[in-house]
């Protein structure tokens, strides 16, 4: 019949592209850890200094960039999303303005990463003179999460049932009070759940934060102003020139991002099931 | 039965859902510390009338209300007064159990917590006073910490009822409260409405007949005539009295399971 | 307990108190919300004020209508880097979007249950992977293979595609997959009923009414390669004009920047804000594609 081998042959086409897509991972992650998974789990590579001339040391303060990155950005980022998703998920009707809000949301979301490092650049490192340091990243990643985070803190929101609202107000609640002590407390496990992607974007980028966050540094940095040097950022760096012994670093570097990312996708999992087991007790 | 005794009159009450009228003209006397129940068909306007009475229905965009409802003899629609405040004096139970996500002490707490106390030991008092009446104390007092969700739904009902007893109103509305929970459950809040009788007013609407007539004083028939017309108050007096001779023969309709 | 009647002057004044702190609440909520509209417009304003002395300098014509780019004489054309985009964008989704949209169609349908939820996991896992990584990764694996292969440098449009294909792959089939799962499951079994096989279902029923959510999901797929900048860097071979061979060296807005931004200042810094004044532009074209192309199936 040819409708079945049709189909038979449309399945395997079928298969084929879904083993596709795991065999691109999984060469991705077999090169990558081929070449550096040693380094990455080398303590000197961790916990050392970098050499300015040679390329070489360590990446210590880099990772410490990184996380002091994730930090900040965190809490630039959080209170304003949560503000927002209050804003379009309690108080907002359907009308011109919310969809303008969306439309804006929406741009930010498919602009260019190298767009906001150079928006970055232009507004934090120059115009207000903070320079080449850790808070302009922060605000540049502040805006540039700001769809992404504020999606999943929205749906987090909305999934809280209404009537849990109703049983406040009944009480003799006020809006606000039963925004403030039912429905974000009821919505929080969601919302830890939804800066997890945010996380791993900011671990990632690259191109938004050498404009604003630094290149290469010595030492720790302390200071929110003081000028740092994320680990992805320093990766490329040290691949584009290509000195001294620049392989061992870009190699460790690069395995040592992909770990992290391996860490921050396994914990996103395991959160998303116990949020998601918690609701269905809970529901 | 002189005025005096009615804790809250309905006079001439109409609700519009933007131009849908969905309830016309009512009127009715709800006596103090007596239990009236509302009874009619499915989408008879008896759940819609009963939210008129804590102003829940100011919550949904379009609502309009014409008439008054009389509480203590101040008309709670009259402009300018506090919604907030009413809500304290006219709770509400809801037809699913929703406890909030939070302990069995903090559903309980959150009333009074509203009201400005603090103290751990008025709290605590509070507390078990309410749930004591709500006839869920011996039930809890262990595991007051434990989340309120994983209550049976009788349990999780009698835990609502708990929480508006808290803030110390003077009417509780029912609105189905048994209609999501078993019947050894049902019997229990049955019993126990008849306990509360004797503090608080309190209106009950409800599908179910019989609970009407074993737990109500007072009974209010409501009916949809034809499609698309409002809800009308059809006959209202008192629960014997409907059930075994009522005035209207659509009343006796009902009663005898001729419709709806 | 009971405080007084409703009318009385603190209970007014308690409803008003409480009905103000409510507006300033909404309010402070709003402006939470406006932070969106706050970030278009300052980055738009910025990028454009940085641009401005290369568009006066140079004028628009010779801006980005010019391949001319040879910034050591004041030359700052680059169509060459705008072909170059588009050039790569669309090769990478000649090959993105059937493998995108597969992969979808195999999770959806065709995969049983747990290797479908395999598959969607690693979709997920490649979508965080830095770009960097990608780009390291090509450029040691792919670029010799194709070195091999082909003879040439190994660096050039094709790598640069490639790489694109990698990481536009996740969007194109997270998307892909939401929009098949959309479809209403009376559909999939109305046409079951009727006899016809699993493939003919999928293609001539699923994937039409999916119709719109997979072609948003390429337009987005497209919005991620418009954008990507790293990982195409370190395989493109940055050369400076324009060229639809695949295996020579070439650039794109992106690659330009980066490649540049280092060395650049005055006029020359200007004209690479004004390659990202384009691709905001693009962003923008895209944004609005997507808003049509919805309103349509509305009014269809």
């Amino acid at each position: 019949m040819k409708g079945r081998r049709a189909d038979k042959t449309a399945s395997a086409v079928f298969w084929i592209l879904g083993i596709t897509v795991v065999v691109i991972l999984g060469f991705i992650i077999i090169e990558i850890f081929a070449r550096g998974l040693l380094t990455a789990l080398n303590p000197k590579f961790i916990f050392g200094k970098p050499e300015a001339i040679k390329n070489g040391g360590g990446v210590f303060p880099m990772i410490v960039s990184t996380l002091y990155l994730v930090a900040l950005s965190l809490i630039i980022s959080l209170p304003i999303s949560i503000g927002a998703a209050i804003y379009l998920s309690e108080y907002a009707r359907k009308g011109k303005v919310t969809g303008f809000i969306r439309f804006c949301l929406d741009t930010l979301a498919t602009l260019p990463s190298i767009v906001f490092g150079l928006f970055g650049l232009a507004l934090f490192v120059v115009y207000f003179q903070w320079s080449y340091c850790l808070m302009a990243g922060a605000f540049t990643l502040a805006i540039l999460n700001l769809p992404i985070l504020l999606r999943g803190t929205e749906q987090a929101m909305n999934l809280v049932p209404d009537t849990y609202r109703e049983a406040s107000m009944s009480l003799g609640a006020s809006k606000w009070t039963t925004i403030r002590q039912v429905v974000v407390p009821s919505a929080m496990p969601g919302i830890i759940t939804a800066t997890i992607l945010p996380i791993g974007r900011i671990v990632g980028e690259s191109a938004a934060i050498i404009y604003t966050t630094g290149l290469f540094i010595r030492n720790i940095p302390v200071n929110p102003f003081d000028t740092a040097a994320p680990l992805a950022g320093y990766v490329w760096y040290a691949q584009t020139e290509g000195q001294g012994d620049y392989l061992r670093v870009v190699n460790g570097g690069a395995a040592l991002l992909l770990i992290m990312v391996l860490v921050i996708y396994f914990l996103a999992r395991y959160l998303g099931r116990k949020y998601q087991e918690k609701r269905l007790l809970g529901g | 039965m002189s005025a005096n005794d009615n804790k809250m009159d309905i006079n001439n009450l109409s609700m519009f859902y933007g131009d849908f009228k969905a309830i016309e003209d009512i009127s009715l006397d709800i006596p103090a510390q007596r239990i009236t129940a509302l009874i009619g068909p499915s989408g008879c306007g008896k759940s819609t009338l009963v939210r008129c009475l804590n102003r829940m229905n100011d919550l949904i965009n379009g609502v309009r209300v014409e008439g008054e409802v009389i509480l203590d003899g101040e008309n709670m629609y009259a402009p300018g007064y506090d919604t907030i405040a009413l809500r304290r004096r006219v709770g509400m139970v809801f037809q699913r159990p929703n406890p909030f996500p939070k302990s069995i002490y903090e559903n309980v707490a959150y009333g009074p917590k509203l009201g400005g106390i603090k103290k751990k030991g008025e709290l605590d008092a509070i507390v078990e006073d309410s749930l004591k009446k709500a006839a869920l104390w011996s039930e809890v007092k262990q595991n007051l910490q434990e989340s309120g969700q994983r209550l049976s739904g009788g349990q999780q009902q009698r835990l609502c009822i708990a929480r508006v007893i808290a803030v110390e109103p003077e009417v509780i509305l029912f609105d189905e409260p048994c209609s999501a929970i078993d019947p050894v459950a049902t019997q229990l809040i049955e019993d126990l409405m008849a306990e509360l009788k004797r503090n608080y007013t309190m209106v009950i609407v409800t599908h179910n007949m019989q609970q009407a007539a074993r737990v109500s004083d007072y009974t209010a028939f409501l009916l949809v005539q034809e499609q698309g017309e409002p809800g009308r108050l059809i006959e209202y007096g008192e629960t014997n009295t409907i059930f075994t001779n009522p005035e209207d023969e659509r009343t006796e309709r009902y009663i005898t399971g001729r419709f709806g | 307990m009971s405080e007084g009647p409703g009318i009385s002057p603190a209970a007014t004044m308690r409803a008003m108190v409480t009905g103000d702190r409510d507006r300033w609440v909404k309010l402070l909520m709003f402006c939470c919300a406006s932070v969106s509209f706050l970030g278009v417009l300052l980055i738009f304003l910025f990028i454009f004020r940085e641009s401005l002395p290369a568009i006066t300098k140079v004028g628009i014509p010779k801006l980005f209508l010019s391949t001319d780019w040879r910034p050591a004489s004041g030359h700052y054309g680059m169509l060459a880097f705008t072909f170059g985009t588009l050039f790569t964008t669309v090769a990478a989704m000649i090959i993105a979007a059937p493998l995108g949209i597969g992969a979808a169609v195999f999770i959806d349908q065709v995969a049983p249950e747990k290797v479908g939820r395999g598959v969607r996991r690693v979709i997920e896992l490649l979508a965080g992977i830095p770009s960097v990584v990608i780009g390291w990764f090509a450029l040691t694996l792919l670029v010799p293979f194709i070195r091999s292969v082909t003879g040439s440098s190994g660096f050039g449009m094709l790598a640069a595609s490639l790489v694109l294909v990698v990481m536009s792959l996740p969007t194109i089939t997270t998307l892909s997959a939401e929009s098949l799962r959309a479809v209403p499951v009376e559909l999939k079994e109305a046409s079951a009923a009727m006899g016809a096989t699993r493939w003919q279902s999928i293609y001539k029923i699923l994937m039409p009414s999916a119709r719109e959510g997979l072609i948003i999901a390429v337009v987005l797929g497209m919005g991620r390669a418009i954008g990507e900048t790293m990982a195409v860097q370190m395989v493109i071979g940055n050369a400076s004009q324009a060229t639809a061979s695949l295996l020579q060296p070439g650039s794109t807005l992106t690659t330009r920047i980066v490649q540049d931004m280092g060395e650049a200042s005055g006029v020359f810094r200007s004209a690479l804000f004004a390659q990202a004044l384009m691709l905001l532009l693009l962003s923008v074209f895209l944004i609005i594609s997507i808003r049509l192309i919805s309103r349509e199936r509305k009014h269809a």
